[in-house]
């Protein structure tokens, strides 16, 4: 399998608080690759390992290929300049980003360039593009220390993409956003991945998580519960389906031919919705809408609710704590 | 290295690297408003240094005397020495720390000795500028006051002395910066460090006479009086004192500074106070010893730095 992350048995340590136990993360290549725990959980200190702001204690990791911090054949010095490189291919924003106020964006936009080796040309050619991508255009050559929280965010996105990178780290990156700006961050992070870049999203918000992304990891206590597709990992729990019906005019013909159907376990009426439990998980829209419609009822909508990544969450983090599911 | 599947890109000069950080950090510091603050009273108190001859020589009718020695003998005081490397480094590592603005810094691909190194530069840079700067405008308002002025070649070497008593106390800052991770801790650490230093000295030199120990400190150090053809001169044989103790040694290369300690006996119910000799030392030894100390001490802070900028790690 190609991989853009592989980390094997890492653990980071504060005193006696273990951040991350043993963690074995496997990120593909060109995927968008979705990072979900609850608060404490260990993301932002794994994310911190990998762009080589924190050493962990034990383990390896492996990003792009090149192997960090447990390197043992590069010399001292050399060894620090080899991690320095590894930083070329991968634009990181960080959680809340913070910039100096000193500089303005297409200053600070300008010098990271410049960090990462872009020529004055190709700066030249990028900056303006990426303003543009973030929606900060016009305000470009204000200082950093009159930008709102939700453009520092958009600067930080755009400081992430200057370099081309190969892999994409995002750390919440809608975190301070309004509505507005959240669903723009979607379609930036979509379009990232289109040009065949790997985006490592670590989020809070699931529904975001569901749009965006290809393949999910779920920590808990620096523990990977889960990891795999989307759908996969949607799929892991097949509890019962909730069938949501409309229908033009109910009758109480309708609800209690419903209500015999050997697969419904009860029907709960409001207005002109029925909701039906299901005792499976199986679709069963064909069984149930024969018999409306032969019942006299005429169907105007009807959608089956499954499990989704917050159920499959939800039901993983308690698991693990040892609770029972609400 | 294992290079199983390698996706490395070209590594870019690092030159360019490191130049992007000198910019970042430059950028920076002429846009504090404490340093512009500092820049303006400096400019004053040397406009202060020309003008107040001329308005004394019109209240008093008297005509302003030559002074040919002006500009050798023009040097920023040690005070203005530490202010200038409090302004300029105290923000320096212990402010990105605080702000979180070293998370963005860090994860671009520039080293931390990159860093570190491109923020010297960048320090020295802008202390060079504007000592030159000052350095230029105060000798020409010197020499349009007191005529023209003898040894100009030997300025070069009194700025360069400056900046590297200056440098002595940006090493100290830094370190306690990079170890604090906090500005006013490391604000506080030098400015004990600075009075505690200078108060001891006077109380040491007055209670056990002008020890040579004290010339091994940062800061003033020792007091002492050279003979010259001239007359004679103040003579600090301590580390803030480098610019002007090089330009003495080499216009008097065999001179020698006499020490005295304060003596003060009782007689009867009234103490005397005098001046006793102590020891004398070549102007040689006082100036090669406090720019040795200098470097020394300022490798050191500067190591220490390195090694805590190098190894902290980034929590929030």
């Amino acid at each position: 399998m190609d991989l853009a992350i592989e980390t094997n048995g890492l653990t980071k340590k504060y005193g006696s608080l273990t951040a991350v136990n043993r963690l074995d993360l496997r990120v593909k290549r060109k995927t968008i690759h979705g990072f979900l725990g609850p608060n404490g959980a260990g993301k932002t200190t794994t994310i911190k390992i990998l762009v080589g702001l924190l050493k962990p204690n034990e383990g390896t990791v492996r990003v792009l290929g090149q192997e960090l911090h447990g390197d043992k054949t590069a010399g001292f010095l050399n060894s620090f300049y080899e991690q320095a490189d590894s930083r070329l291919s991968i634009g990181y924003m960080p959680e809340l980003p913070k910039f100096p106020k000193h500089l303005k964006g297409s200053e600070l936009l300008d010098i990271y360039g410049q960090m990462y080796g872009m020529t004055q040309q190709h700066r030249n050619e990028q900056i303006p593009k990426l303003i543009e991508l973030v929606g900060l255009k016009g305000r470009e050559n204000d200082l950093i220390g009159k930008y709102s929280k939700g453009m520092q965010q958009r600067i930080g996105i755009a400081q992430t993409l200057l370099n081309n990178p190969e892999l994409v780290i995002l750390d919440e990156p809608s975190l301070g956003l309004d509505p507005v700006g959240m669903v723009e961050v979607r379609e930036v992070v979509k379009e990232i991945a289109k040009e065949g870049r790997t985006v490592l999203v670590s989020s809070h918000l699931l529904f975001e998580v569901e749009q965006i992304c290809t393949d999910v990891t779920i920590i808990n206590r620096g523990t990977a519960l889960v990891s795999d597709t989307l759908q996969r990992v949607s799929g892991l729990i097949e509890g019962p389906a909730m069938l949501h019906v409309e229908v033009a005019k109910t009758s109480d013909k309708i609800v209690n031919a419903v209500k015999k159907l050997p697969s419904v376990t009860s029907v709960v009426q409001t207005g002109n919705t029925l909701r039906i439990q299901m005792k499976t998980h199986e679709d069963t829209r064909a069984q149930v809408s024969q018999e409306i419609t032969m019942s006299g009822g005429i169907i105007i909508g009807m959608s089956q609710k499954t499990s989704n990544l917050e159920d499959v969450f939800i039901q993983l983090i308690h698991k693990d704590q040892g609770e029972k599911p609400r | 290295m294992n290079t199983r599947t390698s996706t490395r890109r070209r590594r870019p000069s690092w030159f360019i690297r490191f130049w992007a950080v000198v910019r970042y950090e430059m950028l920076w510091n002429i846009r504090k408003k404490k340093f512009l603050g500092l820049v303006i009273v400096a400019f004053a108190l040397a406009t202060l240094i020309w003008v107040l001859p001329i308005v004394s020589s019109n209240a008093t009718d008297q005509p302003i005397e030559a002074d040919p020695d002006f500009a050798v003998n023009f040097a920023i005081p040690g005070i203005g020495l530490f202010l200038f490397a409090l302004i300029t480094a105290m923000n320096s590592f212990s402010s990105e720390f605080e702000s979180g603005t070293v998370v963005p810094l860090l994860t671009k691909p520039v080293s931390r000795t990159m860093v570190f190194l491109g923020k010297l530069l960048a320090a020295l840079i802008i202390i060079l500028f504007t000592y030159t700067i000052l350095f230029v405008y105060g000798i020409i308002g010197g020499t349009l006051v007191y005529g023209s002025q003898n040894n100009l070649h030997l300025v070069p070497i009194g700025l360069f002395g400056n900046i590297l008593s200056t440098f002595l106390w940006v090493a100290i800052i830094i370190a306690a910066g990079t170890l604090s991770k906090s500005t006013i801790i490391s604000a506080l650490v030098a400015f004990g460090l600075f009075f505690g230093l200078l108060f001891a000295v006077q109380i040491i030199s007055v209670l056990a006479g002008p020890s040579p120990i004290l010339n091994y400190v940062p800061g003033s150090g020792a007091s002492g009086k050279m003979m010259t053809p001239q007359g004679q001169i103040d003579i600090g044989a301590g580390t803030d004192n480098i610019g002007v103790n090089m330009i003495n040694y080499v216009l008097y290369p065999s001179a020698n500074v006499d020490f005295n300690m304060t003596r003060i006996e009782l007689q009867g119910n009234q103490p005397l106070i005098t001046q006793v000799f102590a020891y004398s030392e070549p102007i040689s030894l006082i100036t090669s010893r406090s720019v040795v100390t200098t470097i020394v001490y300022t490798i050191v802070f500067l190591f220490i730095a390195w090694i805590a900028f190098k190894w902290a790690q980034i929590l929030e």
